[in-house]
């Protein structure tokens, strides 16, 4: 079995009063695809927020890659996202003005220095080739979508995570991006993990663990 | 008082410490233990240089090695412009020799003993060996500090060869700056002035280009420009600064690593993005230097020292046009210092003063000298200056015509006073400050 690349003890939390996300322990071995699925509310978001290094936790362990994110300082916790993480969300967040290649050079920028060769590549890369200087106003769902894994991959991040990013696309558009995903996760070999209403979505992965009120209810494996 | 005086040459001292501990960070120990003992040495060697040659002599002899380490800084910024540039010649006995052990202890030590001889300049002898062995004391302290204090320094903040060099020297010519007799800023916009005054002239006579009168009047105005004090003054602070601009031009010209070999687009990014930084921070030094340089520069011009600057005296000539000071009245004229006066007749004036050098013999000079500006003298230790062009003048030649000397006026001594025509006075003075108004400031 890989080494785990993320670890969490008792894992927890709060927002005030609000529980969001009980004691949770959970192991994701390098280069596995987790898909994480639960009622709204449920705690999806914030387990997502506290892996990628976007939030901290209220109490509990969590190692991810071999670093202990509590002990990182801000910066440290920034250079872990810059270097370590791939996000995508159900919303783009890509800049209105910039055009497709300019956003992905943008998160070039954030991270080293940007290189616009190297964009247009992992444009071509999602079958965007043809769409470089569009604006993503100009870019259907399904193809903004497809911007952002450029742009969440084009640092070739560990680890992969997606909260909902096929929540607004129709069926055709998800399994488009699904199969995309897949392909590049064979090549680059990152661990995703994705959060998903949708259990056919659910299903790209190796594994899907349910939450519950921020409790881990159900976990259940593929078979593909 | 003494600790007053000192504060450029100790913030001069910690800079050039902590320079050399960054820029041999694998050699800090023998950095700071050479850099130690080369300012005790100094410190010792100018206080027998002082001791056996008083005078001119020692101060020239420093002055001359810390100029010539700014000429060795425009040699290293020039090969390093050209390097970085033109051609990257291979130097690989070149960086052995300026990663080993000998370089970073002589270079430290060198630069020890010249921190040294100018600390001893600015304090002078008189103090004794009690004073400098204070000084050694404070300067090692000073070493101890500046190991703790480059710990604290960013790790990523480096320093190349050259900027090392540039900043040592630029901490140097700073703390000289403030000493009168080792001041090289001035000397230099002067030579500036004097070097284009020459070639014009040159120029002039080469071309066989006859003193017409329509030269005279119409070009003049213009050529004249070329002989402001201006001319000497943006000539001298460019000399002063190309080698600072140069070696952080060379630095930020210098080619980055090669990275068509790695694979992965982030990890490339990565490598140049770490090489842009390292680059950027190597400009610090250079950076730092060009301030300490502006700060050397301004300090130059009011260097610290006390001038004996007399008020002038208003004084007129008796019914026979002949003005007499008397030797005993409100001044003791053979005092040993310069008495001014100011003379005027006819809605004329002159200024000139009369001294006794230390021959025991009176002179009375225009406050004026033949090639200046009328700006006037002040009196230092054992000279006279020339405000204009900053040239000391030993009292021992006051009373000498010729270069920025006084000029000197006849004068005759009777028991009571001194003896001056005052026709013969205005007239000199008209004729001195017109010609070198005319030379200095164009046609104004
Ligand atoms: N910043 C916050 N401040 C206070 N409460 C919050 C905050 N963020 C989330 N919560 C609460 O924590 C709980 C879990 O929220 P979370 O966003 O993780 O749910 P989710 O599973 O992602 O839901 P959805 O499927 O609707 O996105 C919710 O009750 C939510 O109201
Ligand atoms: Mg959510």
């Amino acid at each position: 079995m890989a080494t785990a690349i993320i670890e969490t003890t008792s894992l927890t939390r709060n927002y005030g009063d609000i529980c969001a996300l009980k004691p949770l322990d959970l192991q994701v071995p390098e280069g596995e695809w987790l898909s994480v699925m639960g009622h709204s509310g449920s705690g999806k978001s914030t387990l997502m927020n506290l892996v990628g290094g976007l939030d901290r936790p209220s109490a509990g362990s969590l190692q991810v890659g071999g670093k202990d994110l509590l002990a990182l300082t801000e910066d440290g916790l920034a250079r872990f996202r810059r270097e370590f993480v791939g996000i995508i969300f159900q919303q783009h967040h890509l800049v209105p003005y910039l055009s497709a290649v300019e956003n992905v050079m943008m998160a070039q920028y954030f991270h080293s220095v940007p290189d616009e060769a190297e964009a247009r590549l992992a444009l071509e890369r999602v079958g965007l080739g043809h769409r470089l200087k569009n604006r993503p106003g100009e870019l259907s769902g399904g193809e903004q979508q497809r911007v952002c894994i450029a742009r969440a991959i084009i640092n070739s991040p560990k680890l992969l995570l997606g909260d909902e990013p096929t929540g607004n696309l129709d069926h055709k558009s998800t399994v488009m991006v699904m199969d995309l995903l897949k392909e590049l996760r064979d090549e680059e070999r990152f661990t995703i993990i994705m959060v998903t209403h949708n259990q056919e979505v659910a299903a790209w992965g190796d594994r899907t663990i349910y939450l519950d009120d921020g409790v881990l209810v159900r976990e259940e494996r593929m078979n593909s | 008082m003494v600790a007053i005086k000192l504060i450029p040459h100790i913030l001069s001292w910690v800079g050039i410490v902590l320079i050399l501990l960054r820029g041999f960070p694998e050699r800090k120990r023998v950095v700071a233990v050479a850099v130690g003992a080369g300012f005790a040495l100094g410190v010792a060697g100018t206080f027998f240089l002082f001791r056996s040659f008083p005078g001119d002599f020692s101060f020239s002899l420093i002055r001359d090695v810390v100029g010539g380490s700014f000429l060795l800084l425009w040699g290293i910024a020039v090969a390093s412009i050209y390097r970085s540039t033109v051609r990257n010649f291979p130097l690989s006995w070149g960086e052995r020799f300026f990663a080993s052990i000998f370089f970073a202890g002589v270079g430290a030590f060198m630069s020890g003993m010249i921190a040294g001889a100018i600390s001893v300049c600015r304090l002078g002898t008189s103090g004794g060996m009690l004073m400098l062995l204070i000084l050694v004391l404070v300067a090692c302290v000073l070493v101890f500090e500046s190991l703790a204090i480059e710990r604290l320094l960013p790790p990523s903040f480096t320093v190349s060869n050259s900027a090392l060099m540039a900043g040592v020297v630029a901490l140097l010519l700073f703390s000289s700056s403030s000493i009168l007799r080792l001041d090289l800023f001035s000397p230099l916009s002067m030579k500036v002035m004097k070097f284009t005054h020459d070639f014009v002239h040159q120029f002039f006579e080469s071309m066989l280009i006859p003193d017409h009168l329509f030269i005279h009047i119409h070009l003049w105005r213009y050529i004249g420009l070329l002989f402001g004090k201006e001319v000497g003054f943006w000539g001298g602070l460019i000399i002063w600064f190309a080698p600072a601009i140069l070696i952080a031009l060379a630095i930020s010209f210098e080619r980055l690593p090669s990275v068509a070999h790695i694979r992965q687009g982030a990890q490339r990014r990565t490598v140049v993005a770490t090489a842009i930084r390292a680059r950027r921070f190597r400009l610090v030094v250079p950076g730092i230097t060009i301030l300490v340089l502006a700060g050397a520069g301004y300090q130059s011009r009011f260097p610290a020292v006390e001038y004996w600057d007399p008020k002038p005296i208003v004084i007129s000539a008796g019914p026979s046009g002949e003005i007499v000071i008397p030797l005993k009245g409100e001044v003791d004229l053979k005092d040993g210092k310069l008495h001014k006066y100011l003379f005027s007749q006819g809605g004329k004036e002159a200024r000139f003063f009369v001294l006794m050098t230390p021959t025991g013999q009176l002179t009375v000079d225009l406050d004026a000298c033949a090639i200046c500006k009328p700006d006037g003298y002040g009196q230092t230790e054992g000279t006279v200056l020339c405000y204009y062009c900053k040239t000391l003048i030993p009292l021992e030649t006051v009373g000498k015509p010729g270069g920025c000397n006084p000029v000197p006026i006849h004068f005759t001594e009777k028991k009571d006073g001194v003896y001056i025509d005052g026709l013969t006075l205005i007239n000199t003075w008209s004729t001195t400050v017109q010609t070198t108004a005319r030379v200095k400031e164009g046609s104004k």
